[in-house]
């Protein structure tokens, strides 16, 4: 079975549910490992372990101070994540090959817009474009629906320009968090195969923790 | 044998924020397949709940409360059944979480998976 990671998740101090609580559901539904992404907070930074991982979720309205926060982050967390919605928002991170994850790029209502040109951004800068299913389970009618189409119309250009979808929880509390199994599961309601779960939950969240997809990038840099 | 339509058991657990009910469980089951499958899907998916229970003493290791239950439906319907428990975020108010243990063919396997 392969290594399945959770790279969106939100504990203390953000909630009230401490990371250890997230680490031991999660162990016990068969993750090897989750990342912490508070909102703009990096203070769980002295739980890092083999299996939590530190992350950032930066979140904001204007594209300067995104700049300004990722260049604030950068380096100092192993998962950069860029709430995402806004259409200015998802352009700039996914120009940005320092950010690791924009997360839920439709939005947490299915608001947001995700254009041809903006994922073939996102392949080439090794952004990985995040699947939320939290917005699935806590949405019901109209709202889920229009998630769902969001969800399926991204899928299919992230799979068409080759860009990295990965799935998270974006779980607040530990009923939040689902079983690998069931995140599969649910991935198939917007057409996701089963295999292309798997490795959007395992492959590809492993590779981003490792930096796999920036090495080429910052050989240029320096 | 073979006109009978293929099952599966599907043994699953639930944290919770406080106990419910086997009852208010079944409801929120159905009305989550409804929402996702619609009335054509819920009939398809012959789900029936053979029994839930909570644990007597939780071993996640964390206060929540804890129970087990099985669940059958038909075969060809279950991984959309395990996508139907795992979009359920609260029984009558209080907040849950379902994981599928295992699956079985038999309820006999599927008591083996407890």
């Amino acid at each position: 079975m392969p290594n399945f990671f959770d790279l969106n998740v939100h504990a203390y101090p953000e909630t009230d549910v401490p990371v250890e609580d997230m680490l031991r559901v999660a162990k016990r539904y068969g993750y090897a490992g989750i990342a912490i992404t508070n909102n703009d907070d990096i203070s769980n930074g002295n739980n890092v372990s083999n299996s939590i991982f530190r992350g950032v979720e930066i979140r904001t309205n204007s594209v300067s101070e995104l700049k300004r926060k990722i260049k604030l982050y950068y380096g100092k967390v192993s998962v950069l994540t860029v709430h995402g919605g806004k259409e200015e928002i998802n352009g700039a991170a996914l120009k940005d090959f320092r950010v690791d994850i924009l997360a839920h790029p439709c939005g947490e209502k299915g608001e947001g817009e995700l254009s041809h040109v903006m994922v073939r951004y996102a392949a080439e800068n090794g952004v990985a474009i995040d699947f939320n299913l939290n917005a699935i389970i806590r949405s019901k009618r109209s709202d889920r629906a229009r998630i769902l189409r969001k969800m399926r119309e991204i899928f299919k250009i992230v799979r068409k320009y080759k860009a990295m979808p990965v799935i998270t929880s974006n779980a607040h509390s530990v009923y939040d968090l689902r079983a690998p199994r069931e995140m599969i599961a649910m991935a198939s309601l917007f057409r996701m195969q089963k295999e292309e779960a798997v490795h959007a939950l395992s492959g590809i969240p492993k590779g981003i923790l490792e930096k796999k997809w920036k090495k080429e990038r910052e050989v240029e840099v320096i | 044998m073979k006109n009978r339509e293929r099952k599966r058991y599907l043994v699953f657990e639930v944290i919770s924020e406080r106990e419910i009910d086997k009852r208010e469980l079944l409801k929120e089951i159905w009305r989550s397949v409804y929402s996702l499958y619609g009335d054509v899907g819920a009939s398809e998916s012959k789900i029936w709940l053979i029994g839930y229970d909570k644990k007597k003493d939780g071993d996640t290791g964390i206060d929540v409360s804890e129970g087990m239950g099985i669940l059958r439906c038909a075969a060809y319907k279950a991984e959309e059944v395990r996508a139907a428990l795992a979009c359920i975020h609260s029984v009558n108010g209080a907040r849950v979480g379902i994981r599928v243990v295992g699956i079985s063919g038999t309820i006999k396997g599927a008591t083996r998976l407890f």
